[in-house]
């Protein structure tokens, strides 16, 4: 057992690192693995990320990599490293709430979902679920059934959501890594109101199977992690194939690890105008420290983003509701009531509209395509204002009045909607972070993994360690 | 048999309202129903989803928001080549 103060310092402890202190015999995974235990079950009483701990699995998970290590036997790159899941995914054992009190009453899972699987067959230790938004409609990171998730840098902030936990736990020190979806920005939110890296790949390119879908033409699975080494370390651990995700590509998995060094250089770099143009003196700052740090001075207009938005919120508000129709129809007072009215009314959504919404995908993606021709790199801001106050209505947006929860993914819809490739990073402003979308051509999340990070290596982006 | 004058509705209005409301004070009218309230109805009706009074307005509102969307994306030309772009493998 290691003291209070030994365990206090692996809190910040980079996943890398810890891999590599598990790997040499310095740290046992044991020791690890109690560590982060006794630090999530004190500082979870703040943060509120956790509706599981798997204190249990984790503790024979942990044994067994011990003895497997003493025994001599090899060991993945991410041996002893702890993790958690936002509860959208399957944890063999647990219902999968995906942040609802209905799906309380399902089944437990009898497997864990593809990414946590593969997680574990590099090494990785399961330490527990994550709180999210209600069944991932949500940027806020509320929840009326479990209450909020809170932000590390100052509790009575919201996460963002709708992977609030996520973003909290990994900001707040809890775990290195943590899984999360984004349909429509729900990574690069709470990445952007937490402070941290987060990475939504290409759309297909890792496995959803065995998570609770949202909105099947939109779903992506990623994830969050404070430096860019660790995304890449574990994004690298859960490429592939897999046959059990219908929209799972059968691509040559492409390890970035190796890459993350040759940096910026030579990358054509440009930010996104017009409809991305910051309007918030934090979000003006953000955006300039990067561009400068990066040498840009081009400025690139997406074409049609504002509608690509709105098709976006369509066939969200259409899909979504589609999925829970049943529930809709039996069990509609067990919903959170924004949830619920926003899903009825998406039922209502002209069927006729929402097919020309999936035309206009196809019409813009071509666009975006013709646009990757001459650059290799897009920045824009990935929220349009820092974390707002938990129970916060509006937030200005220039001289506009926007309401919070329908508004702080109006720079993320544009981009997933076409599915890119996109690595949120953080920059440290003061009092609180923001950060900063580093998008990337189709299947080219080494691109952005680069020029992330290239920033962090030049000390513009980084996770600040909050004071909780 | 005398029979009373039958009041008619207007001239109790008349005999309630001797003294004018003070400026500022009408009556607000109740929301007459509009067509996305009549949609709310009827579709809860064919799909089979019951409504709950106290959700209507926020279904409703949120009905709006949903068109005002869709209606952007309705104005852009397409194409007829164009097609929807879900991912379906035969």
């Amino acid at each position: 057992m290691l003291d209070a103060s030994a365990a206090d310092d692996l809190a910040w402890s980079t996943a890398s690192h810890l891999a590599a202190e598990v790997a040499s015999g310095r740290l046992s995974a044991l020791q690890v693995i109690e560590a982060t235990l006794a630090r999530i079950r004190k500082r979870d009483l703040l943060l509120n990320s956790f509706t599981a701990v798997t204190e249990q699995r984790a503790r024979d998970r942990a044994r067994a990599l011990d003895r497997a290590r003493a025994s001599g036997r090899g060991s993945g790159p991410l041996t002893g490293v702890p993790f958690a899941v936002k509860n959208l995914f399957d944890v063999a054992g647990l219902p999968t709430l995906a942040g609802s009190k209905i799906n309380r009453d399902n089944e437990r899972a009898q497997r864990d979902a593809a990414l946590i699987e593969r997680l574990e067959l590099a090494g990785a230790v399961l330490v527990g679920a994550l709180n999210m938004g209600e069944y991932a409609y949500d940027f806020t990171g509320e929840n009326i059934h479990d209450g909020p998730s809170r932000n590390p840098h100052d509790l009575k902030r919201m996460t963002g959501g709708s992977s609030g936990g996520s973003g909290s736990a990994v900001a707040g020190g809890l775990v290195p890594l943590a899984l999360g979806s984004d349909t429509n920005g729900s990574i690069r939110v709470p990445s952007s109101c937490c402070g941290i890296f987060g990475l939504k790949p290409t759309y297909g390119r890792l496995s959803r199977a065995r998570s609770f879908a949202f909105v099947a033409s939109l779903d992506h699975v990623g994830l969050m992690a404070r430096t860019v080494e660790d995304l890449a370390l574990a994004y690298d651990a859960m490429q592939g194939f897999d046959p059990d995700d219908p929209v799972c590509v059968n691509r040559i998995t492409q390890p970035v690890g190796p890459l993350l060094k040759r940096g910026a250089t030579g990358l054509r770099i440009a930010v996104a105008g017009g409809y991305f143009k910051p309007r918030s003196a934090e979000a003006l700052q953000a955006i300039d420290r990067v561009a400068v740090a990066l040498g840009v001075s081009r400025d690139v207009g997406i074409p049609q983003a504002e509608r690509a938005r709105s098709a976006a919120f369509l066939i969200t508000a259409s899909e979504g509701a589609s999925l829970h129709l049943d529930r809709l129809r039996s069990r509609a007072k067990d919903y959170d009531p924004a949830v619920r009215d926003r899903l009825i009314a998406g039922a209502m959504a002209p069927a006729s509209l929402v097919v020309k919404a999936h035309k206009f995908r196809r019409w813009y993606r071509e666009e975006m395509l013709k646009l990757f021709a001459d650059v290799d790199v897009i920045l824009a801001l990935a929220t349009p204002c820092v974390a707002p106050l938990i129970g916060q209505q509006t937030f200005m947006f220039g001289d506009q009045e926007l309401p919070v929860r329908a508004n702080l993914g109006i720079y993320t819809q544009p981009i997933s909607f076409i599915g890119l490739p996109v690595v949120a990073v953080p920059i440290p402003l003061s009092p609180l972070p923001i950060a900063v979308q580093i998008i990337a051509a189709p299947w080219r999340e080494d691109i952005a993994l680069r020029v992330a990070y290239t920033l962090e290596a030049d000390g513009i982006a980084a996770a600040p360690r909050p004071t909780i | 048999m005398k029979r009373k004058p039958v009041r008619t509705s207007k001239s109790r209005r008349r005999k309630g309202t001797g003294k004018s409301r003070p400026k500022g004070h009408e009556r607000i009218a109740p929301k007459r129903p509009d067509s996305v309230d009549t949609i709310v109805e009827a579709s809860a009706q064919a799909l089979g989803i019951p409504l709950n009074p106290a959700w209507r307005e926020g279904i409703a509102f949120n009905l709006r928001l949903i068109l005002r969307h869709a209606k952007l994306v309705d104005e852009f030309p397409l194409p007829d080549h164009i097609e929807p772009a879900p991912v379906f493998y035969a």
